[in-house]
């Protein structure tokens, strides 16, 4: 067997084991009602009745995720571009980026919910989210903190102005680190857009889990909060192939 | 006059987040009610800061508790697994499903079955510690480069002193990294978590100021909790460094 083959073996064992261990807790009821057969939960999923509650929840949280994504990066490359054209603002866009990092969502998002409105706060809250990451990925791979290549020499040589300079070299050559970042800030939308939902949006995963614990409802709860993981790992599977796809391009 | 130049050239964001704020609040008309202005809620904290020294103190020491026992327990778990390629490979896989599992998701799950509470709170803070601290364990102890291996194998030394003399070792910086990531998601746990079902903490003065309307004191607890965020990421993005320069 190879080395590849040998390693999904390993991997999908251990899912399995992951699952039928959870599967067994369930069943013979250690950890109490709260914890139902996966059996059960799969079930849920699988009513057609049931699993529209799940699917429409699903569907608001992806699109409050993927519009904050976007937003996230759009807004995130405009500001690092800014402090790239702009070098005495450099500084402190560096440091912005490091406590940007760390900026708890949480207390955001109730402060949004009065004043974007309940709509609009889970797409705002994955904004934020997904934004503070790629900001530090657009940074450290324009290199704001002001790292020099000869490459750069060639550039100053040739007489080529900041913009130039910027389309023509920072900007390819940021393109790996900026989709590393990708692949955190997909997740993080996912999850900036669930902790939006909490605090009161309409709809969404971030509501029904919560409603769901509230009232009992044992495996809605492990439905959606399955659902949310889900969407979690796919959006960092579909980030993690197009970032390996481009570093082999760029290599 | 030169310092106050150099101080206003790295910390202007943080003026411009209070001057935005404020802009923002007067320029929307917005009253007290729907967005208080910086000044006072600044006011608030000062006027009152034993309302939230005790709220604030309970959630750092539970991030605290939390993100050492929960890093404690995968170190001890990553050095249990390395031994047996064939173990590790099953778990790990599996341990990075956990580990995309959200934590919105994760603390109503948790809460539900281990009941609401501060025992809760610190078993959800634990679990999000565990998770980056086994992987990054794996992969350090994993990382040990072949030469230092050869060399303690010609030397005959046993299993349990090359794990300690030389696997371990070769392994903090890369513990280190996951301090520097957990910490920050420790914190934004404990405040998520108390949001939800706490007795106290920031989370729970959050939510009571909300609902009772007490505007500032709501926006006050959002402000310190952020500061306590941005503090904890900064030290240990400090022990990372320096721990990380002692050992490479």
């Amino acid at each position: 067997m190879s080395a590849a083959a040998r390693r999904a073996a390993l991997a999908t064992t251990g899912v399995l084991v992951l699952l039928a261990g959870a599967e067994a807790v369930g069943r013979a009821g250690i950890a109490g009602p709260s914890w139902p057969p996966l059996s059960e939960v799969a079930a849920h999923l699988l009513d057609a009745d049931r699993r529209a509650t799940v699917v429409r929840a699903a569907s608001a949280t992806l699109a409050s995720a993927a519009e904050g994504l976007l937003a996230g990066v759009l807004v995130a490359a405009a500001a690092a571009f800014t402090g790239l054209l702009l070098p005495p603002l450099r500084p402190g866009l560096d440091r912005l980026a490091a406590l940007l990092h760390a900026v708890p969502v949480i207390a955001l998002a109730p402060l949004l919910i009065t004043t974007v409105g309940r709509e609009a706060t889970p797409t705002v809250v994955a904004g934020l989210g997904a934004g503070f990451v790629m900001f530090v990925a657009f940074s450290s791979g324009l290199s704001l903190g002001g790292r020099r290549s000869t490459h750069d020499d060639v550039f100053d040589a040739l007489g080529a102005n900041r913009v130039r300079r910027l389309l023509r070299l920072q900007l390819p050559a940021s393109v790996p680190t900026v989709l590393d970042g990708l692949t955190l800030a997909a997740p993080a939308a996912v999850l900036g857009a669930t902790i939006g939902e909490w605090f009161g949006a309409p709809r969404g995963l971030g509501v029904l889990i919560v409603s769901a614990m509230q009232n009992f409802q044992v495996t809605l709860l492990w439905s959606a909060a399955a659902c949310a993981t889900a969407l979690s790992l796919a959006a960092y599977g579909l980030t993690t192939a197009l970032q390996r796809a481009a570093v082999r391009r760029m290599a | 006059m030169r310092r106050a130049l150099g101080a206003l050239a790295h910390y202007w964001p943080i003026a411009a987040v209070f001057v935005g704020w404020d802009l923002w609040v007067v320029l929307n008309g917005y009253t007290t009610v729907v967005a208080p202005r910086p000044g006072l809620v600044l006011a608030d904290i000062a006027a009152e800061p034993g309302a939230y020294a005790g709220d604030l103190l309970r959630t750092l020491l539970t991030s605290l508790v939390g993100l050492v026992l929960g890093m404690g327990v995968g170190i001890l778990a990553a050095i249990a697994v390395w031994s047996s390629a064939a173990v590790s490979g099953v778990v790990t896989p599996a341990a990075l499903v956990l580990r995309s599992v959200p934590v919105t998701a994760m603390i109503p799950v948790i809460a539900r079955v281990a009941g609401y509470g501060d025992s809760s709170i610190l078993l959800i803070i634990v679990v999000v510690s565990f998770f980056p601290a086994f992987v990054l364990t794996v992969s350090g102890l994993a990382a040990t480069p072949a030469a230092g291996r050869d060399l303690f194998g010609v030397l005959g030394a046993g299993r349990l002193r090359t794990l300690v003399r030389l696997q371990l070792p070769h392994a903090v910086p890369h513990v280190m990294v996951a301090f520097r990531l957990t910490a920050p998601s420790a914190v934004l746990a404990a405040l998520l978590a108390e949001y939800l079902v706490g007795t106290g903490g920031l989370g729970h003065l959050f939510s009571t100021a909300r609902s009772y309307m007490e505007l500032e004191r709501a926006w006050g607890t959002a402000l310190l909790a952020t500061v306590v965020s941005v503090l904890v990421f900064v030290l240990a993005r400090g022990a990372e460094r320096r721990v990380g320069a002692r050992f490479s």
